[in-house]
């Protein structure tokens, strides 16, 4: 099923005309595709910069974004931390993406995500909504999700959910950036960009706890950025996923991107001093075909 | 006259009215978080201009409380002019007044039965309040208002458009969401809540307001009049009151002030008992014959419109002093309720109940919705006294609304830093049925949000067997006593259906060093 036929029958369900629920289901592109995934990553000081200078080898952000797009970015705005405190992603890393969104003549830019603590405490702790703020252009929307607008959603390829609350923009959304922020997770040791996506779910999140890793597959099967950017400018070694002692806190400096979630993940990974394979998220989306977590055949490019 | 044209005075005193309530309601939807950690506004203004609410925190407390010195101000003014207050500015007055239009009723006079009542309570209340039997706030008025609209009123409101816009949302026409979406949007910037919210005693605080108004079906502010212990204390006050009302002894006898006087303060002989006198103003305008005046420094004879019995105003006063001890016997000062657990800052309990006021403004403004009225909890004394109920809401660790909306300081006012080192209650997990213990099925939940740096909810991997016969290695989490600060959002957020695996008790609360626990090197050790 493509994507305009997914926009359809959402649209009759919301308006109780079909009582069948959407379901959902990515085409095989990826696995089928056969070549070897782009995988940009760069350091530098100036976060500005650095986000530019990571997109070029994959193309920049017209390779994501046409004109009159629908763009959805989806930062880590989970928790009632600040910027230092490394649990939800930078700022400036949110602002320069949203920024080239517009530029590339983007209908609307929405950003937003289902917090964990107080929503409007993260959103201005995080100091994301002083960063956009600052962006004077009425095509972007910052909002705080809107609880009506959940999507009951099968699962239809999913091994341990059958179905999830997902929020309508994400899933009608015709370019979604995923912007995580890279940080240590208790259960599932690192939250990455598959973690990430659990900020468009509605409903009790607790239960996807129970054998995270493939629900989070699942998840990344209706899920499906166009782009993922994770930000391990700081990243977080212990505590997480919220942290808040300095000291757990590595300025790295770094951001990777490419447009396949799976790989991205495994290369953010190694920057824990981690392998890939002892994430279960990587190892169950892998698995699934939804992506390379194979290191040796991602082509890896330092930007 | 030439001065036809002027606008009457009673008019100033609408506007008057009209003005205090809408600050009143500004006030009370800006008691929320704004987006900084701190209130700009004086939201709890109101409780602190409120004399009965200071005399008798500050009874109970032993110490005239500072925050609550605009109450003398409040105090100063009646000794000028009467009970203005009742009639110019309460916002509850304002409200009854308001909803006599809309419940048209006759003109039916009690002839001033049930007047002392008012004073035999504000007896009874300041005796209660110093000996230890708190419980102004259930009789005073802008408690009974900004309870009822805090724990009732406000959340409805919410409900209903909530639900009113789902509708539209969901059913509506493109053309009609055009219209209701940002009618919507606009609601949800200016007066509703940014969440809803959910509160225990919801129906019985909306009972206790509705009863105040079905009361004007009575009689004109019955409630004012008869039983508001703050009207009785401006009354107490207005009896020296500089600012004297009077009538023309030897006019006609239309009657028409004593019609029209929504206290019913003028007697038969057409004085006017500045005990019950709020300066409406009415009268002035009413009298055809220009003989009623407001001057100051007259002369007044008149007398009150009722007599108080001095054996039952002693009476409520032994009642109110005598009663406190009966209190002392119960099980409860002996064994606290476990479960009672008071926002940070919260003073030890004896001193935090009786300066709490029961505004409700503390869990108005609690963003985690964790801060509930209690019912019997803390006793008969301590209800809508706020508690932390962990499983329908949490204490945000970065937050310190509470104590910086608390009128009364029964919640202390703390920074950040101070907050974090307050300990309101200490978690324990219950084995059978966390996940990890009882079914050998990985969670964790409550370790991945626990807010402190250094968490206190830590976790050991552990081979089990689960229910189908496997062995399994799950993460089990425990608790640093020392760590944990009693926030309760592990309890909130347990994904179990029904009760928490993870429950929140007063054990260990810091404002109270007779339940430290036992700790590896402390006191309990040498002992």
């Amino acid at each position: 099923m493509d994507r305009r036929e997914f926009l359809r029958q959402v649209a009759l369900w919301s308006a109780g005309l079909s009582v069948s629920v959407p379901h959902f289901r990515i085409c095989e592109a990826l696995a089928a595709d056969g070549r070897q995934p782009l995988l940009a990553h760069a350091t530098g000081r100036d976060y500005r910069e650095l986000v530019d200078r990571v997109l070029s080898p994959l193309g920049g952000m017209g390779k994501f974004v046409r004109p009159g797009d629908k763009v959805v970015v989806k930062p880590n705005i989970g928790w009632d931390r600040n910027p230092a405190q490394a649990a939800n992603t930078h700022p400036q890393v949110v602002r320069v993406l949203v920024e080239r969104a517009l530029d590339a003549g983007a209908g609307e830019v929405l950003v937003f995500d289902r917090t964990c603590n107080e929503e409007r405490r993260c959103y201005v702790n995080s100091g994301i909504q002083e960063a956009l703020a600052g962006i004077r252009d009425r095509r972007l929307k910052f909002f705080h999700p809107d609880e009506r607008k959940y999507v009951p959603v099968d699962i239809e390829r999913g091994k341990a959910v059958r179905r999830l609350d997902i929020y309508r923009d994400a899933l009608e959304a015709d370019s979604y950036i995923n912007v995580p922020v890279a940080k240590h997770h208790g259960l599932s040791r690192l939250t990455l960009g598959l973690k990430n996506s659990m900020g468009v779910l509605g409903g009790t999140r607790g239960a996807m706890h129970h054998n995270l890793g493939q629900k989070l597959a699942d998840l990344a099967t209706v899920i499906r950025p166009k782009l993922t950017v994770i930000d391990a400018t700081r990243i977080l070694l212990a505590n997480g996923p919220q942290g808040g002692n300095l000291d757990d806190v590595r300025v790295l400096d770094t951001v990777v991107a490419s447009v396949d979630p799976v790989a991205a993940d495994a290369y953010a990974t190694t920057l824990f001093g981690l392998r890939p394979e002892e994430i279960e998220s990587t190892v169950a989306a892998h698995a699934m075909g939804l992506g390379e977590m194979d290191l040796n055949r991602i082509r890896i490019v330092k930007a | 006259m030439k001065n036809t044209r002027k606008i009457p005075l009673y008019y100033w005193r609408r506007l008057s009215q009209l003005a205090c309530l809408a600050l009143f309601f500004f006030l009370f939807v800006r008691t929320d978080y704004s987006g900084t950690d701190t209130i700009e506004y004086a939201v709890n203004i109101l409780f602190r201009i409120d004399p009965l609410l200071a005399l008798s925190a500050s009874l109970a407390a032993g110490f005239f409380i500072l925050l609550m010195l605009p109450a003398v101000g409040t105090l100063l003014l009646t000794l000028i002019m009467g009970r203005f207050f009742c009639g110019w500015i309460c916002p509850m007055g304002t409200l009854l007044d308001g909803c006599r239009s809309l419940a048209p009723q006759t003109q039916r006079e009690s002839d001033g039965k049930y007047r002392p009542l008012k004073f035999y309570l504000l007896g009874f209340l300041l005796m209660g309040a110093w000996f230890g039997l708190p419980m102004a706030g259930y009789f005073d008025p802008f408690s009974i208002l900004v309870r009822g609209l805090a724990l009732a009123v406000d959340p409805a409101v919410n409900a209903l458009s909530t639900t009113f816009f789902t509708y539209t949302y969901q059913e509506g026409a493109a053309w009609v969401n055009a219209i209701t979406e940002p009618v919507y949007a606009f609601l949800k910037a200016t007066i509703l809540p940014f969440n809803q919210k959910y509160y225990d005693l919801t129906l019985l605080s909306l009972g206790i307001l509705l009863v105040v108004f079905f009361l004007e079906k009575l009689e004109r502010r019955f409630f004012c009049r008869n039983i508001c212990p703050l009207g009785a204390l401006f009354a107490v006050t207005a009896r020296f009151s500089l600012l004297r009302g009077k009538a023309g002894a030897k006019c006609g006898t239309c009657r028409n002030c004593r019609d029209v006087c929504r206290m019913g303060a003028i007697d038969e002989d057409r004085n006017i008992s500045m005990l019950d006198c709020n300066l409406c103003l009415d009268c002035l305008h009413h009298c055809p014959g220009n003989k009623i005046s407001f001057r100051f420094g007259v002369q007044s004879q008149a007398k009150p419109t009722f007599a108080l019995s001095r054996r039952a105003f002693v009476g409520s006063l032994a009642l109110g002093a005598l009663l406190p001890f009966f209190l002392k016997s119960r099980t409860l000062a002996r064994q606290p309720d476990e479960l009672l657990i008071r926002p940070p800052g919260a003073l030890p309990e004896e001193e935090f109940v009786g300066r709490c006021v029961r505004c409700g403004e503390c869990m108005k403004v609690c963003i985690g919705n964790g801060l509930q009225p209690a019912f019997l909890q803390s006793g008969l004394e301590g209800m809508f006294s706020p508690i932390l109920k962990a499983r329908t809401g949490y204490c945000e660790y970065n937050c310190t609304l509470c104590g910086q909306v608390c009128p009364s300081g029964a919640i202390a006012k703390l920074s950040v830093p101070e907050k974090k080192k307050v300990k309101i209650g200490n978690a324990v997990f219950d084995r059978n049925r966390c996940l990890p213990y009882a079914k050998g099925i990985p969670c964790i939940v409550c370790e991945e949000h626990c807010p402190t740096p250094d968490k206190a909810i830590k976790f050991r991997e552990a081979v089990v067997e689960n229910s189908r016969g496997e062995k399994v290695t799950v993460k089990q989490p425990y608790l640093i006593d020392s760590l944990c600060v009693g926030c309760g959002i592990c309890e909130t957020r347990c994904p179990l259906p029904g009760a928490s695996a993870v429950i929140v008790t007063s054990a260990g609360e810091s404002r109270n060093p007779a339940k430290a626990l036992p700790d590896t090197g402390s006191a309990w050790q040498v002992i």
